[in-house]
């Protein structure tokens, strides 16, 4: 993708797709724009004909997708975030008596403070285990369970290390000792072939506007039994609208209020594109320009890189002499490239690489250019050798 | 440093977010004049300038402690500004008195000097055994 030339400014490289992918396909602008050209399609309302009923079209399409067998398990929400304080706070509304959660030290901030939050208030006790060399193993899960242990969440990318996590083992384990699994998969849907069918978790998160391809604002989760949740929210569904009863058939459940349409068919045509794509033609260019980047910079001494061979499309990096920070601002300012620097929301990560200093990263998805991600490794070593000289 | 007046740089426009790491609070300013040299120098008075004149552009940053910190690039006209959150209320105007008094040379040093030790006494006052709250 050539960037946008602004006056004076070299071309745009943008390597912050691991928090929002840009650019956008050219058909998720075409079906945001059509969605929002004619009225909505309301399910049982009256509508403009010809309209895309775009609620059932996108939970058939990410069924498509990610191999799952429910298409009504599908919810939807705002975005991960908003999706895994759904299901922490409803599977903690449903369990009533305190109980034992296990996560891991590298989750979001999604994750640690809704169950830090929960812990404070007295609602459950939480284990934190360590990865070593950026995975979290089934062993470690296993050494943190107690008797009173109900709920282990756990992310299957990280967003830091670019670790892919092997989280079917953990999913039998769950399954087979009745504890509930939610799969954080912000940086994964999209990213990598899933296959919910044979995954065996409680619930799988996801969010449209990473590798999906969807704008900001539109999430969701798939949840294999809707009775291991409460709903945490009510309102208006369309349906059974007589009753002060929200009602508890799937999706009504936990969907409340007008959807997020445009989200919804940005979501549904990001789909589509992986499709005509390919998911592995996907992960695996992805992976190519990760190799590719850490190629061109692992030699230069000054640059200490965090993730030597990442399985998801994420380089983290520091350079001597230099705070991210600083190393951000100027590839922003005098190369015009994208990153993002600090914490990343994910602490315990940083705790543990950097001693909570945070680092550079650079993202890509699969309409970043070779020669973008050659341009970017070329100004991180002009910036660590102008820093050390 | 050079004793004497200098012309009086001026913000522009400023543009604020949040800074997601530990919560500081960060300015972007465009200024009327690109960033001198002496502005560097000068800054060198209150706290700690780094320099990095072999980058792509000339990079700079400046950092005194509990009050700002500041990146640029030397020769350009505008910079980012961060402030301490818990001392927002004593230092928000602290770029701008450095901006004014680096017209005045050595006086405006001495000045700035004056208002620094008058902030580090309110600072002192909110910290943990200090002389009272406000």
């Amino acid at each position: 993708m050539a960037g946008h030339t602004q006056a004076g400014n070299p071309p745009l490289i943008y390597l912050n797709n691991a928090a929002t992918s840009w650019p956008k396909p050219p058909e998720v602008l075409e079906e945001v724009r059509r969605c929002l050209e004619t009225p909505f399609f309301e399910h049982g309302r009256s509508t403009a004909g010809g309209a895309t009923d775009y609620p059932p079209a996108t939970r058939d399409a990410l069924a498509g997708l990610l191999h799952a067998e429910e298409p009504y398990h599908f919810i939807f929400t705002g975005s991960a975030t908003d999706s895994l304080n759904l299901l922490i706070h409803g599977f903690t509304k449903k369990e009533k008596n305190p109980f034992h959660a296990i996560t891991t030290e590298l989750e979001y901030n999604s994750v640690l403070r809704p169950l830090h939050t929960l812990a404070g208030e007295g609602h459950l006790s939480l284990s934190i285990v360590p990865f070593h060399d950026g995975y979290v193993t089934l062993q470690e899960i296993k050494k943190a369970i107690r008797p009173e242990t109900r709920l282990v969440v756990m992310t299957q990318g990280s967003n830091v290390l670019g670790s892919l996590q092997n989280i079917r083992p953990v999913a039998e384990y769950c399954r087979a000792n009745d504890i509930f699994l939610i799969v954080d998969g912000a940086q994964t849907a999209g990213q990598i072939p899933i296959n919910l069918s044979e995954l065996p978790a409680g619930a799988f998160v996801f969010t449209g506007h990473k590798a999906l391809f969807g704008l900001p604002g539109i999430g969701g989760f798939y949840l294999n039994d809707p009775d291991e949740v409460m709903p945490v929210r009510q309102g208006g569904t369309g349906t059974d609208s007589h009753t002060l009863t929200h009602p508890q058939d799937m999706p009504q459940k936990f969907e409340a209020g007008t959807p997020n349409y445009p989200g919804m068919a940005s979501l549904l045509a990001g789909i589509r594109h992986i499709e005509r794509q390919g998911q592995d033609a996907i992960t695996n260019k992805c992976r190519g320009l990760a190799s590719l980047f850490i190629k061109e910079i692992t030699r230069n001494p000054a640059i200490t890189i965090y993730t030597p061979a990442p399985d998801l499309p994420v380089v983290s990096f520091d350079i001597r002499d230099l705070d991210n920070d600083e190393a951000g601002y100027i590839l922003a300012k005098a190369y015009n490239i994208v990153t993002r620097t600090g914490l990343h929301c994910a602490p315990l990560v940083h705790d543990r690489i950097d001693a909570g200093k945070g680092c550079v990263r650079v993202s890509f998805s699969h309409l970043t250019t070779p020669e973008e991600c050659r341009s970017a490794a070329d100004a991180v070593r002009e910036v660590a050798e102008g820093a050390c000289r | 440093m050079r004793c004497g007046r200098w012309p009086r740089v001026r913000v522009v426009k400023s543009v604020q977010t949040k800074v997601c790491v530990d919560g500081s609070l960060m300015k972007e300013y465009v200024l009327d004049e690109p960033l001198t040299p002496s502005f560097l120098a000068f800054l060198k008075a209150f706290g700690t300038v780094k320099e990095y004149p072999h980058m792509k552009r000339p990079y700079f940053s400046f950092e005194q402690e509990h009050f700002i910190s500041v990146k640029g690039f030397a020769g350009d006209s505008s910079v980012e500004v961060r402030y301490r959150k818990e001392y927002f209320d004593l230092t928000a105007d602290y770029f701008h008195l450095l901006l004014f008094y680096f017209r005045e040379g050595e006086q405006g040093i001495m000045k700035m000097h004056g208002i620094e030790e008058s902030i580090r006494e309110r600072m002192k006052i909110r910290l943990p055994g200090g002389s009272g709250t406000e």
